[in-house]
């Protein structure tokens, strides 16, 4: 595949370059205008406009949409890219004054576009997100983990339940369904597996080797016209029309629990430090003469364990760590893969993971046992018998 | 009991918890039922529902929602049977001496029912090209070395029964299939169906998928390795100019920090606090043995504490940040969600491989996957019904029997996660 080399900098290379780019950038973003369309929003047309618009909705939501569910009405499209934008961090306040009805403001669109294309491979992001996924995945990251619910189920809520029982039901149910959830997830590691096993050596690909559930069916039905072959391994498509993506980015109220904690975090090491510091000061005297050079040493070191610390979490997700989803491949025990993470490793950080959230939760939990303790030391005449166990 | 408004916002999020879960729940149970069906035996053309089986245009008529044969198509079944019986007595007379090899081979040939006479790929040279022409159906990917000839009729025959019926159990081709297995081996009369099980390791993906596999590795390849060509310098540069073209005309002096990446600031800030205090705790209990062990100790502690009030400082200026943000614009507080997995240096190359070697791995990794999510969302709820539920609790004053109630509650949902309660008892005066 040779590159073809661009003399740098011949404006009439660039004349001729830019129709062809308009007319492959539309063919490539989903629900592209065509170049007619981008030569309007130019000039600022309204005519141009509902078009950019849509287009910047298919743009930034995270889900691939599909022909299935309805889009939403374009009031509701416009208000949500106005948000989306901004939460991007869109410089420019003229976008927030366009009117909601989607009319006008083809100008100020085909910027946002050219902005976000600027910042970051938004054609190559598209695709990614829309291609067929082939493989078994399973994310090796923590990113997607039970986070967006989808679509807000029809909520039987009646406004009597204002009673602390309603609470206790909703969490026995949370507890059911995760137990469900867990049963579900082993039983489809199984079937998984099995299927692994069954095809191996079937695939052209030797460091796959064998099939993955959507090939197979591919095999089974091959003119399957059900969702469930290709397509159905595919994330899930909104089922409700007018579920609006949600948007990243905190209020002004989720930064203050943060706050309470780092505050709350800052007390307690400065006690322990003035204590400490105290008494180490009263008894420095008896050191010995090495005591400066194993003083400068010992600073030394300790800078340097906690500028690794701070990497744990400034980095937490960065280049180290592996990220997104991973295509599952079962090979043999002794056979020493190729490229590839090896599930004892992540399993491995899983497990510390697991361990220190539970140090985490058990901490919350002796904190709240605590504040009722002295809440119940306050009611002479009651005995307070705590439930028996781990 | 409980101020309606608390209540509501908890209930709220333990509905989004709860929702999480039902999608999860609900792909994986998508996922079970496309993998169980797999692994079952692959009766062709199970659905009904599923267009008509294209045999080779003979049966264009034949309704592919029909269950039931007619009366009619069982009696021309039924003759076809008997005809091709013959042929293959007839055939086997023949070719007895001389395929003593192939005996074996038409048995895989004909346990693969349907699949295997609509297959094309890979067979070899007794198939004509007749049959190519009219086989409709991709290469169904079945290998086979050869395939006897007596393959045609029975296509047809089949073809006409998937027609007719091809309902659950497969009851009617199995007449001819039966009949056609007496020939190689008397012994067996079960017909058998293609299970991944047993012939799995038999499929074989078909070429034109391998050819736009390969096709669509290729250009993705190219499209990462123009990335390093010569202009993409110049492109970044353009970029660059453009992005600070924008940022100067925007309007106002906007900051610097989109909400997003707060939000990505924010979590990290929370992991932090959350390592940051399990060293001081590591520290706290250690016990120092000498000096230096003394100094080494003191020092880590007032370094953490240096670090935490960096962090503030960090978190005072996001929080001018957002404020800021939310000023000019025409929305308040934007709905929370977590933005989607960054992906890494390159998101956009087909996925790395996870390597597995046995069930039990492939088992533990899934369910610690699952656990720390859960550990994840119990953690958020936990500190929800703590900034609720404690402050109602210390509030209120009445202290008879409801509030005993509300704090066995609570202590319940705060401190065993909602699965044991604790018993309170009243001293008794003790009667004299």
């Amino acid at each position: 595949m040779g590159r073809r080399r661009r003399r740098r900098g011949d404006p009439a290379d660039a004349a001729r370059a830019l129709p062809e780019a308009i007319a492959a950038l539309s063919q490539t973003l989903p629900a592209g205008p065509g170049p007619e369309t981008f030569r309007r929003a130019k000039f600022d047309r309204p005519e141009a406009a509902p078009a950019l618009w849509r287009l910047l909705f298919r743009v930034l939501s995270p889900q691939p949409a599909d022909s299935a569910s309805a889009a939403p009405a374009p009031e509701a499209q416009a208000r949500w890219v106005k948000s989306a934008l901004r939460s991007q961090g869109y410089p420019r306040r003229a976008l927030a004054q366009l009117p909601d009805d989607g009319s006008q403001g083809a100008r100020e669109l085909l910027l946002a576009l050219a902005w976000l294309l600027a910042r970051g491979p938004l054609p190559e992001r598209l695709l990614a997100q829309n291609r067929v996924r082939l493989g078994d995945e399973m994310p090796v990251c923590q990113c997607e983990a039970l986070a967006s619910p989808g679509p807000p189920a029809a909520r039987v809520e009646a406004d009597s339940c204002v009673d602390i029982r309603h609470l206790q039901w909703l969490m026995g149910k949370l507890r059911f369904r995760w137990r469900n959830l867990m049963a579900s997830q082993q039983e489809q590691c199984v079937l998984l597996s099995k299927i692994h096993s069954y095809t191996r050596g079937c695939h052209s690909d030797r460091s796959l080797g064998h099939l993955s559930v959507t090939e197979t069916e591919l095999l089974r039905d091959p003119e399957g016209g059900r969702q469930d072959t290709v397509l159905g391994a595919c994330p899930p498509e909104a089922s409700q029309p007018t579920f609006l993506p949600k948007i990243p980015g905190p209020g002004a109220g989720d930064l203050e629990p943060l706050a309470r904690e780092l505050l709350a975090l800052q007390e307690e090491l400065r006690e322990a430090t003035e204590a400490r510091r105290a008494a180490w000061e009263a008894g420095v005297g008896g050191r010995g003469p090495e005591w400066s050079a194993s003083r400068r040493a010992l600073q030394e070191a300790v800078g340097q364990e906690l500028a690794a610390l701070q990497r744990a979490w400034e980095q937490g997700g960065g280049l180290g760590q592996p990220h997104g989803p991973g295509r599952l491949v079962r090979t043999e025990p002794g056979v020493p893969g190729g490229l590839g993470l090896r599930a004892t490793e992540v399993i491995g950080a899983l497990r510390s993971q697991e361990a220190h959230l539970e140090v985490v939760l058990r901490r919350l939990q002796g904190r709240c046992r605590q504040e009722l303790a002295k809440l119940a030391g306050a009611l002479p005449g009651l005995i307070w018998v705590p439930p028996p166990g781990p | 009991m409980l101020p309606a408004g608390s209540v509501r916002r908890l209930a709220a999020e333990l509905w989004d918890a709860l929702d999480s879960c039902a999608e999860q729940q609900r792909q994986l149970e998508r996922s079970l039922r496309v993998s169980r069906r797999l692994l079952r035996a692959w009766e062709p053309a199970e659905t009904p529902a599923s267009e008509p089986t294209p045999g080779p245009g003979a049966n264009e008529e034949a309704p592919s929602a029909a269950c039931t044969p007619s009366p009619q198509d069982l009696k021309e079944l039924e003759l076809l049977t008997q005809a091709l019986e013959k042929a293959v007595r007839v055939r086997k007379g023949i070719s007895k001496a001389g395929e003593g090899d192939k005996a074996p081979i038409l048995k895989p040939g004909s346990i693969a029912t349907s699949p295997a006479t609509r297959a094309s790929a890979r067979l070899s040279t007794s198939r004509g090209a007749g049959s190519h022409a009219a086989e409709t159906k991709p290469p169904r990917g079945m290998r086979y070395t050869r395939v006897p000839a007596k393959d045609l009729p029975q296509r047809r025959l089949l073809s006409v029964g998937d027609g007719a019926c091809m309902g659950k159990g497969a009851t009617k081709p199995e007449p001819g299939l039966r009949d056609q297995q007496i020939v190689p081996s008397a012994a067996s009369r079960a017909p058998e169906a293609f299970t991944l099980k047993d012939k799995g390791i038999l499929l074989q993906l078909p070429e034109v998928f391998r050819k736009a596999a390969s096709r669509n590795s290729c250009l993705w390849a190219q499209l990462s390795s123009t990335q390093t060509s010569d202009s993409v310098d110049a492109a970044t540069t353009a970029k660059t100019q453009f992005l600070q073209k924008m940022q100067t005309t925007s309007g106002w002096p906007g900051s610097r920090l989109s909400v997003a990446e707060v939000e990505v600031e924010v979590g990290r800030l929370q992991k932090a606090c959350s390592l940051l205090r399990l060293r001081m705790g590591e520290e706290l209990t250690a016990d120092p043995k000498d000096w230096m062990q003394e100094y080494r100790c003191l020092l880590t502690l007032e370094g953490l504490q240096a670090i935490v009030g960096q962090y503030l400082h960090r978190l005072q200026d996001l929080r001018t940040v957002v404020e800021q943000q939310l000023g000019p614009w025409p929305e308040g507080r934007l709905p929370r969600a977590s933005s989607p997995c960054a992906g890494g240096a390159d998101p956009i190359w087909s996925p790395q491989l996870l390597l597995y070697s046995s069930t039990q791995e492939l088992k533990t990794l899934a369910a610690l996957r699952l656990r720390v999510a859960m550990l994840h969302q119990q953690i958020h709820l936990e500190k929800v019904l703590m900034g609720e539920l404690l402050p109602l609790v210390s509030k209120q004053e009445p202290l008879g029997p409801p509030w005993l109630a509300l704090c066995r509650a609570v202590y319940s949902l705060l401190c065993e996660g909602g699965q044991r309660f604790l018993t309170i008892l009243r001293e008794e005066e003790p009667a004299n």
